[in-house]
């Protein structure tokens, strides 16, 4: 019985190549998968919204990537600890729901004084929060010195298609927000009202945190 | 009394003098080696060698004795000699026939005991130290896991006082809280440790704290089982998560308690060109 | 007549039941058309009208659909990832070659014309005849990989186009001169003046080489991303392409390269050689396969160092990357690997042991084989050993924890290097005993050269052991540092042991013959096996360079959420390496037996006998068996 030269080379390839498969069945099998999302449901609680908020600033929004929470000495950034006590009376009418919507679909109208404009709009590209992930990120940000008071239901008037209209009650619709959405307008174009108080250049060179 | 292991071994080599004595032909020589490595692998360490490593060395010694024997014509001769002998010399006939009642008696036997191993948990190949991630909160407040170090391990040189107090506050946490499972001495042989599987990690050898930062550590302490990524699993490491029991200073303190106890030091950081 | 009519009634009922059975058995399978009540009652309802709106809402709907941007299509059955990947691999596999051959075809012809050595010339020709029909496979994956890309994962190739567009031009220019220079090198072959035709090998070469650069640099910025802002938008093309991985990869792959094409040329010529009908054919495959064996060997030996560099590269471009790779979800893949490695190199001193048996008067060797042999299986298994050991729970706690207490000694990084060092340096040892054997030397300080020899390898074999041990008891960062010293010795060893002995062998008495062809038919199936493991471990180290990013199409960058997102179990990929490891071979193989066509005569009628005659002896006889 003699086996075709052609036969014994393709059965040593084969059982080459499925030795080499078997040691690789015989490894521990994991599939990894990349980290979920962070799901968000429109019946959150207040306190479920921060939990959520506090995640999203950590992965998918690059919050600290710059802001710290806590952290004293030269800053280049604002911090943010204590940041809701802050934000009730930064701009003269935003409440803080008010100013931190601004912050975030607006982050070049108001500068904190001592500090350079350098923070992207957060509901664009390449960050691009939804509008919901966003006032999950409001509602941790009114913890940090306050309490938590917008819900899932509160409009924005920045939202795309939301026409200031506040439907919970708790957000005035800014002096001259904007009416087109978030598409229509951009970052550098501020609110009228606030361009006089936006300090021109920062008074002081070594910055150091608004307290 | 010298361990059991060395009377193998000792045994072991004087098979392979004996045959060396005696001018065993090729054929007789590669089997003894090969069942020698197969009984020193089995019988050779006082802490048995986990059976996937005996398989993995056994298939290493198998390939290279076949390598052995095929790669000379003349060793070919000397190894097949024997067989070839077996099977046509008719004098031979009843050791063929044992032969031929052995080898099925063999594997029926190999069958028999492989079903008459204890029911037990299937062997499970879990990354036991997984990487890190960059960055984890602990009581809210971040810490970047590349650069963190514990804040107390300066005090050793600086200040050996303030050290020896933060010593005995690890000392104080670990007998609160880690004994019952990691044990007296640390060796994860705690009063709890027989319940668990994986078993609580042993300190006390030199494989563990020793290739670890303290970075590290404190992930672990803190997260604990629930903490670990997916490569980590399956989940049923049962490691609390203590940051919701301990303060930070508590878990950096217990973790230099840790190295202090064992008399080990955590692996320096790498400089980054 | 009772007993008659009993039967004929009982062989009836028989037949009957026969029938009914068959027909049961018919009817069953034969197709009924369901019930549906008559026309007349069915037409009463407004059905059609229902079913022309519908149709016209449709229609009215496709017309004002907007043009919308696709982030990912699905490729049938199989899925985007494993399509691109086999297209990849197979292109990959094919362009490796393309490039490697040359590399070495240049090299041997050049030695073929210092020489005036016609078997050289004539080998270089022989391996070359492989090139064409390579190419143009090369270029048809290539293809099948762009569209695939496009096609499968346009958001993503609009990303890359945007960073690279500037090197797709020189790109292609390149291909096409690839191809001006393979086509006039194969083609051009005793036809110009050897220098011309030595250039045109050179070109050939420094152009693949650029090809590949190129290429590199897309692949290396998907793992290790530069010369672009936080945000993906591109700063700096040239910043883009020379990223940290990029020479890494370069180095590596020029490398493997080379010990690939040589793999599969020597089992090219093992194929010959099995299939040879006369003693001259079976000594010119039999070189043939020990010169492609031999330059795979020579190439491989340095691997394992280029492959530090990358991994070196790839912890400086980012921690979490290297510890991914060492530590994480990766660590596996190595013991995958430390297998195959070890089979390489137990096969090649196995293949070096075996050609002893074609000289006369290597018999006086044959007493090292089995320490040799020993050498290679401890340090095979202290490289195979793992660093996490697989173990049942009544394992682990006999154990007293994860770690055995005697063999996690061998599962860190210092007992693997010296494993490594120790087995190129048996490697390099088989060899030298391979190519003395038949050999006495004749100069007057034989015995000293010897001595020294000896004195260098037991130097070597020191330090670098001395190292490793000390190396378990010295901080990480020192300990790396080791691996250094303990190359340099292993590489100086080669190269300073390999000049004494050319000049120690010079005018030797020759006492044994080298006997081409006069071979173990088992070697050539070692050299196919290599050939085999050599692929299978390239398509393995590409999963891994390639999977390395995770869920990431640029690492940190374009995030991956299509369904393929995830990463697949090492089980799953091995077995698609398996499927591009014997696609390759399967089309190679269709390579081997074009090129064996070319030196076949045309085909013209004419007598049986004349045919049998005419056949010339030395040129292939095809692959017919």
């Amino acid at each position: 019985m003699k086996v075709p030269v052609s036969l014994r080379i393709a059965a040593l390839a084969v059982a080459t190549t499925g030795f080499y498969t078997y040691v690789g069945q015989l490894v521990p099998q994991k599939e990894v998968h990349p980290p979920a999302e962070v799901a968000i449901s429109k019946d959150m609680k207040p306190d479920e919204m921060a939990k959520v908020g506090r995640e999203i600033m950590e992965g998918k929004g690059l919050c600290f990537t710059c802001h710290t929470i806590g952290k004293k000495g030269p800053l280049r950034f604002p911090d943010l600890e204590g940041v809701d006590v802050r934000a009730k009376s930064r701009v003269p009418g935003f409440s803080d729901v008010d100013y931190f919507a601004q912050s975030i679909y607006q982050p070049s109208a108001f500068i904190v004084p001592g500090f350079n404009p350098g923070m992207p709009v957060i509901n664009k590209p390449p960050i691009g929060l939804t509008d919901d992930e966003i006032l999950a990120v409001i509602a941790y940000l009114q913890t940090l010195g306050g309490k938590t008071t917008v819900t899932m239901q509160t409009k924005l008037p920045y939202q795309a298609g939301g026409n200031g209209q506040a439907a919970a009650g708790t957000v005035a619709p800014p002096p001259a927000g904007p009416t087109g959405g978030p598409a229509a307008t951009t970052a550098a174009a501020p609110a009228p009202q606030n361009a006089g108080k936006k300090p021109e250049t920062p008074q002081n060179p070594n910055p150091s945190p608004p307290q | 009394m010298m361990p059991i292991v060395w009377w193998v071994a000792l045994l072991l080599l004087a098979v392979q003098f004996a045959l060396w004595k005696l001018r065993a032909g090729t054929f007789l020589w590669t089997l003894a080696s090969w069942f020698s490595i197969y009984l020193f692998l089995h019988f050779g360490f006082t802490v048995p060698v986990p059976q996937s490593v005996i398989s993995l060395y056994l298939g290493i010694t198998t390939l290279a004795t076949v390598a052995y024997v095929t790669s000379d014509r003349e060793r070919l001769r000397n190894f097949t000699a024997p067989l070839v002998r077996l099977c046509i010399e008719p004098g031979r006939r009843p050791v063929l026939y044992g032969v031929a009642v052995l080898l099925p008696a063999l594997a029926a036997f190999g069958t028999w005991r492989s079903m008459n191993v204890p029911l037990e948990a299937p062997a499970f190949g879990r990354t036991i130290h997984p990487a890190p991630p960059d960055s984890i909160t602990v009581h809210d407040k971040p810490f970047n896991l590349i650069t963190l170090e514990n804040p107390y391990r300066k005090l050793e040189k600086s200040d050996p006082a303030a050290f020896a107090r933060h010593l005995a506050n690890g000392k104080r946490v670990f007998y609160q809280n880690c004994v019952y499972c990691h044990g007296d001495a640390m060796r994860g042989d705690g009063m709890y440790a027989h319940g668990l599987n994986p078993i609580p990690t042993n300190f006390a050898e030199g494989g563990t704290l020793a290739l670890l930062q303290e970075s590290f550590l404190f992930w672990r302490v803190s997260k604990g089982g629930p903490g670990l990524p997916e490569e980590g699993g399956p989940w049923d490491t049962a490691m609390p998560a203590w940051e919701s029991f301990l303060t930070e200073d508590e878990m950096w303190d217990v973790i230099l308690f840790l190295y202090d106890y064992t008399d080990q030091r955590p692996r320096a950081r790498e400089v980054k060109e | 007549m009772m007993k008659k009519g009993l039967a004929a009634f009982l062989a009836a009922l028989l037949g009957f039941a026969v029938i009914v059975g068959i027909a049961t058995f018919l009817l069953r399978r034969e197709y009924h058309a369901p019930y549906r009540a008559p026309a007349a009652v069915t037409q009463e309802t407004p059905r059609a009208q229902g079913i022309a709106d519908e149709k016209a809402e449709v229609e009215k709907r496709d017309k004002e659909k907007p043009y919308q941007e696709v982030e990912y299509r699905q490729f049938p059955k199989i899925g985007s990832r494993v399509a691109v990947w086999i297209a990849a691999q197979l292109h990959l596999l094919f362009a490796a070659f393309v490039l490697a051959v040359p590399l070495f075809a240049l090299a041997i012809e050049f030695i073929g014309y210092r020489t005036k050595d016609r078997r050289y010339d004539r080998l270089a020709h022989e391996f070359t005849k492989l090139l064409s029909v390579s190419f143009s496979l090369t270029a048809t994956f290539g293809a099948m990989l762009t569209f695939g890309l496009i096609i499968l994962y346009p958001k993503f190739t609009t990303y890359l186009v945007s960073v690279f567009s500037p090197t797709f031009l020189p790109y292609v220019g390149l291909f096409f001169f690839e191809a001006f220079f393979l086509y006039t090198y194969y083609y051009g072959w005793g036809k110009f003046s050897p220098r011309v035709h030595l250039a045109l090998g050179l070109g050939l070469n420094v152009v693949g080489t650029g090809i590949m650069l190129i290429a590199n640099a897309w692949l290396t910025f998907m793992t290790s991303p530069s010369g672009i802002s936080e945000k993906g938008a591109l700063i700096s093309t040239w910043d883009a392409v020379r990223n940290y991985t990029w020479m890494p990869i370069n180095v590596h792959r020029i490398i493997a390269n080379v010990a690939f094409g040589g793999s599969v040329a020597a089992a090219y010529a093992a194929f010959k050689f099995l299939g040879a009908k006369t003693d001259e054919e079976r000594a010119h495959y039999d070189w043939m396969g020990y010169i492609g064996n031999f330059v795979a060997i020579c190439a491989f030996l340095p691997l394992p160092f280029a492959g530090y560099y990358l991994a070196k590269e790839i912890y400086a471009y980012s921690q979490t990357l290297g510890l991914t790779m060492m530590g994480g979800a990766f660590s596996w893949l190595f013991i995958i690997q430390a297998v195959l490695i070890g089979n390489l190199f137990l096969a090649a001193n196995y293949y070096l042991w075996l050609g002893m048996g074609r000289i006369s008067g290597a018999e006086q060797f044959q007493k090292y084989i089995k320490y040799l042999l020993i050498l290679v299986a401890t340090c095979f298994a202290v490289w195979a050993t793992p660093r996490s050991i697989i173990s049942t729970v009544s394992e682990v706690r006999a154990m007293g924890g994860s770690a055995h207490p005697a063999l996690q000694f061998l599962g860190v990084m210092s007992a693997k290097n010296t494993a490594v060092n120790i087995l190129i340096l048996t490697t390099f040892l088989s060899f030298l005993l391979y190519r003395r054997s038949g050999k006495t030397p004749t100069v007057s300080w034989a015995k000293a050269g010897n001595r020294a020899q000896l004195a260098i390898f037991l130097v070597a074999a020191t330090i670098v052991i001395s190292l490793g041990i000390l190396g378990y008891f010295v901080e990480a960062r020192v300990r790396i540092g080791f691996s250094i010293p303990q190359v340099l010795s292993v590489l100086f060893t080669m190269v300073s042991v390999t000049v004494i002995d050319v000049f120690l062998y010079r005018n030797a008495t020759k006492t044994g013959e080298v006997r081409w062809g006069q071979i173990a038919p088992i070697s050539q199936y070692v050299l196919i096996f290599i050939a085999v493991t050599f692929t299978w471990l390239m398509g393995l180290m590409g999963y891994v360079r390639s999977g390395l990013r995770q869920h990431w199409h640029v690492y940190g960058v374009i995030r991956d959420t299509s369904v393929d997102a995830f990463t697949p179990t090492l089980g799953f990929a091995t077995r698609i390496v398996s499927v591009c490891v014997l696609l390759f071979f399967l089309l190679i193989s269709f390579v081997f037996w074009l090129a064996s066509l070319t030196g076949k005569k045309d085909w013209e009628p004419r007598p049986e006998k004349a045919a049998e005659t005419e056949r010339p002896g030395l040129e292939p006889v095809g692959a017919a068996e």
